[in-house]
């Protein structure tokens, strides 16, 4: 309970301060359309096709069930298909120009028209979202293709021993019964390897990526805030009385976190009610996803913060931390431009810090379309940096002297 | 006797600096304990050890039966803090501040509100109870800094040098709800460095200097330790070390010390001794401008044990 009063009492000193509702409400809704703008204006051609690009090895075009894959695949409006032969894909593929390479093997429709196993290959970087979405968008047309072979075949054969209305119910049982079972297979194999990333892939949208972008920056903002509440208490004394009252360390420091937390999930709640409404950035696409994202950045935002708190000794110490803290994790996380636009280096190195997941967990919901399962990694590990960082407050906090 | 503090053998070193040097003392339950000793005695690091601020680099000691190492949540339910300095949100009233604090002590609910209004009351400033804290005068901010450290009614109300740098009316305010805590039943553990303080409020008074307690009784008890001995202050009209030499071998001069430009020395009998003393300076050709003479006092008796001034 008595962490509760606390985070109350933060959050009461907190919304009387008029600065700090300046810095929590204008500024993130004026940065997010100034970023909005900058996207617009680099890379918001209306011509340019933001589809996926994939290169496709193809044989045997002419071959009957290629020539379906590929007709299928055309249509779509997530993949562009660029057939290729096999040394300009894997070239085009190491040097960004697509995000993967599908091959499908000599033989294929006819192995597979028979009845045995032929199997498609994907290559393309499982740890990339491009790589990811890729085999997300292949596996149901592939399914789909295979399900229909084997109907076509199983209702042939049936077809061609009996014309009972029984037999042909059960052919329909059958056939239904295969589809069920395609989409179980993995007809895809991904093999891994890594593509520099190169293309502007914005949903169409360029608030699709400075929205989350300014709403996970200034979500890091909250870094002072949240190291701020903790040198006040010290400055005050204040610290020093609380610490004589029977509160245990990790209570006084959950009560500040909570009043952080909750200033940090306000303040992204806003800017995912603004950035719905008014920039068309569909985060109602996925609410459950985007939700878990916002709470676990709060958590992580707010315990890091606090940690920042714990060490320094004042006020400068503070923003010094904060801002090393701050550009680090706005510039390596993604939130200024997508790391998909950057050196293999920075991006690997990005791939580390908090701020990447929150970015991946949101883009994966807003650019890349896909669903709630795309987010558990990023909220897992938001969630586990979040733990950490706590822990490591709590512990640092039980050894302060004031 | 029950006792609501017992320190044991309770040390705090810095790196090399021994802050406190086993430390024995305590203080029964209902009493006041003055803590008395010059600046940089160890005072405020003692009672920060018993508040739980410092963590001890050996010994213990017990609230209410209760260790500060073993169980120090319940040693600290059993405590209200004043502290030094004014520990308060400048940015909330002095109700909010105290329900606040009072919340922090387990209070809620009309208990909470009544214990607020009481305290408001106690502290004298229940009209100016809306009023921002940072917008009081030092004395009031030191009334409502006492007034958050008793709202859960604790059997122990620590407080460290609650009357510093403050006008006479507060700090005459502050001394009577001293008394006043001290007559409903609490015990108070007070530090000072003005023994006028510890000899008004104190029924015993331990005596600090260096990180040590060098004495402990009650005030007559301490006062008995320097017999009937005068102290008499005495100023110059020129450098204390042209005549301290001669006035320390004076006869009926027990001890002598010179510190900022005046003289303090411990005498048998005042109007024996204080003839010899302007002699010998007629001799060295010093005037004495200005004489003071005391009976004796805890001042004296500081002075009888370690040779300086409390002031010093």
């Amino acid at each position: 309970m008595r962490i509760f009063d606390l985070a109350l009492k933060d959050l009461s000193q907190m919304f009387r301060d008029k600065r700090s509702l300046l810095f929590l409400v204008v500024m993130p809704i004026v940065f997010t359309f100034f970023m909005g703008f900058a996207y617009k204006n680099v890379g918001g051609d209306p011509n340019v096709d933001n589809r996926l690009p994939l290169a496709v090895i193809n044989p045997e075009p002419d071959a009957v069930l290629n020539k379906a894959l590929v007709t299928r695949l055309e249509s779509s409006d997530s993949i562009r298909i660029e057939s290729m032969n096999e040394m300009d894909a894997m070239d085009t593929f190491h040097k960004g120009g697509v995000a993967g390479v599908l091959i499908i093997p000599s033989g294929f429709s006819d192995q597979v028209s028979a009845g045995n196993e032929a199997q498609l290959t994907l290559i393309a970087d499982p740890t990339s979202a491009s790589g990811q979405s890729l085999y997300q968008l292949l596996r149901v047309p592939i399914s789909q293709l295979m399900s229909a072979v084997e109907i076509s075949r199983e209702t042939t054969d049936i077809l061609g021993k009996a014309d009972s209305s029984a037999e042909q119910s059960a052919a329909f049982d059958l056939a239904w019964d295969k589809w069920t079972q395609a989409s179980k297979i993995s007809l895809v194999k991904m093999e891994q390897a890594v593509a520099e990333e190169s293309s502007d892939w914005t949903g169409g949208n360029p608030y699709n990526q400075s929205s989350p972008g300014i709403l996970v920056q200034f979500a890091i903002f909250g870094l002072v805030t949240s190291a701020q509440i903790l040198v006040q208490e010290k400055k005050t004394r204040t610290l020093q009385r609380l610490i004589t009252t029977a509160m245990k360390p990790w209570e006084i420091v959950a009560g500040h976190m909570l009043a952080m937390f909750t200033v940090t999930f306000l303040q992204t709640a806003m800017l995912v009610v603004f950035g719905q409404w008014v920039l068309s950035v569909d985060y109602l696409r996925e609410p459950i996803g985007v939700l878990l994202v916002a709470v676990t950045l709060g958590l992580w935002v707010s315990s890091m913060g606090l940690l920042i708190g714990v060490i320094a000794m004042d006020e400068q110490q503070v923003i010094l931390y904060s801002m090393i803290a701050m550009f680090l994790f706005s510039a390596m996380g993604g939130t200024w431009f997508p790391l998909e636009t950057t050196g293999g280096a920075f991006a690997a190195i990005g791939k580390v810090m908090p701020s990447t997941w929150a970015m991946t967990g949101l883009q994966n919901i807003l650019i890349r379309g896909l669903g709630i399962e795309s987010v558990w990694m990023a909220v897992g590990l938001l969630a586990a940096y979040a733990l950490f960082f706590f822990v490591l407050a709590v512990w640092r906090f039980k050894k302060i002297e004031v | 006797m029950s006792f609501a503090v017992e320190v044991n053998h309770l040390k705090k070193s810095f790196g090399d600096f021994q802050a406190v040097q086993d430390a024995n003392f305590f203080a029964a339950s209902g009493e006041v304990l003055s803590l008395l000793g010059p600046n940089g005695a160890g005072k405020s690091t003692t009672i920060s050890m018993l508040s739980g601020l410092l963590a001890p680099t050996s010994g213990d000691a017990c609230i209410m039966g209760h260790s500060i190492i073993k169980e120090p949540e319940h040693a600290k339910a059993s405590l209200g803090v004043v502290p030094q300095d004014i520990a308060l949100y400048p940015d909330l009233s002095a109700r909010e501040n105290l329900v606040f604090w009072g919340k922090m002590y387990g209070l809620r609910g009309t208990v909470l509100k009544s214990r607020v209004d009481e305290v408001l009351e106690v502290i004298g400033l229940s009209d100016r109870q809306k009023d921002h804290v940072g917008k009081f005068s030092g004395g009031m901010k030191r009334r409502v800094n006492i007034g958050a450290a008793l709202l859960h009614k604790p059997d122990v109300v620590i407080m460290d040098e609650p009357t510093v740098g403050i006008d006479p009316q507060s700090r005459r305010h502050i001394l009577n709800n001293v008394k006043e805590l001290n007559q409903l039943g609490m015990t108070v553990l007070y530090t000072t460095h003005y023994m006028e303080e510890a000899a008004e409020l104190s029924h015993h008074i331990a005596i600090m200097d260096k990180g040590r307690i060098i004495a402990y009784g009650t005030h007559d008890e301490l006062i008995k330790m320097v017999g009937e001995q005068t102290r008499i202050d005495l100023t110059l009209n020129t450098e204390a070390e042209k005549i301290l030499s001669a006035w320390q071998k004076t006869e009926g001069v027990s001890k002598i010390d010179s510190a900022d430009g005046k003289i303090t020395a411990l005498v048998d009998d005042s109007n024996r001794v204080l003839p010899r003393l302007f002699d010998a300076a007629s001799k060295a050709n010093v005037r004495i401008t200005s004489v003071d003479i005391q009976e004796p006092n805890l001042e004296t008796v500081f002075l009888h044990l370690t040779g300086r001034a409390l002031r010093d």
